[in-house]
């Protein structure tokens, strides 16, 4: 899994889903998407603090994920990533599970297929 | 005559049906959520399975909100139909039998989780019922017995 230490929340996509990671400015194909925008804004600072994780959004797009903070590839044991529950599912569709670290700590497991683009949601 | 669970949230108590509390536990991690409620900020893990944290506080509106990861001093896992709620509070009393007829309409709240209130060791405690907060709850019969 491929985990972004973003400093609002600790999030992943699964690697196979993950198509290439590039500088925020090297992404010209639209308006990148930071999901963790209701948490609070972008954090500042650091040399890999604007980068891009380029997955394929809804309708198989390819969609820009803002990826502030470190960036790391780990193995995950599928015992480990636990589903959202019924409850908040709707509330959270981007998002598809928690996964527990080694030391108990949380991330969000996210669903890239559920992410729609900034261009698309214009559009609709 | 049901049994209950005073629990304590800043200065406000407040009383959940016995019958719904699966676990009492310690300190909770959690993660928030980006598009959460605040009333259902987040989720954690327990027992094998992801459960929804629920923010007293927010329900109230009193006392501070949870701010991820850490939560409050016990945490309450409750359930409530199908679903499993983590709940930090900051004290758990012992469990106590209330007779029906002890439990008024509240006086200070109408809010739909507030069942009524009643009085414990001298303080008037709100008897609530959070499975409201989740879509689709139907309350327990024995819940309903009390609105």
């Amino acid at each position: 899994m491929v985990h972004v230490h973003d400093p609002r929340a600790r999030w992943g996509v699964p690697a196979s889903q993950v198509l290439r990671i590039i500088p925020a400015a090297e992404w010209q194909a639209g308006p990148a998407v930071d999901l963790l925008a209701p948490m609070g804004p972008v954090p500042s600072g650091g040399a890999h603090a604007r980068r891009v994780m380029i997955v394929y959004g809804a309708g198989d797009r390819e969609t820009a994920l803002l990826a502030t903070g470190t960036i790391n590839i780990d193995d995950v044991d599928s015992t480990n990533v636990l589903p959202l529950p019924d409850t908040l599912a709707a509330t959270a569709p981007e998002v598809s599970a928690i996964v527990v670290a080694h030391d108990a700590s949380l991330s969000l497991l996210l669903k890239p297929s559920a992410v729609i683009s900034p261009d698309d949601s214009r559009a609709s | 005559m049901r049994s209950f669970v005073p629990i304590t949230i800043d200065a406000t108590w407040v009383a959940v049906d016995m019958a719904t509390v699966r676990e009492i536990g310690g300190p909770l991690t959690w993660i928030a959520l980006p598009t959460a409620t605040a009333t259902l900020p987040g989720v954690s893990a327990w027992r094998g399975r992801a459960v929804a944290v629920a923010d007293l506080a927010a329900v109230l509106g009193a006392g501070e909100r949870l701010v991820s990861p850490t939560g409050r001093v016990r945490t309450l896992y409750l359930q409530q139909g199908t679903s499993t709620l983590a709940v930090p509070v900051d004290a758990v009393r012992e469990p106590l039998m209330i007779p029906d007829d002890d439990i008024r309409p509240s006086r200070v709240r109408s809010d739909a989780f507030c069942l009524g209130e009643a009085n414990v060791e001298g303080h008037t405690t709100l008897i609530v019922d959070l499975g409201v907060l989740l879509p689709g709850y139907r309350p327990a019969a024995a819940a309903r017995g009390l609105q």
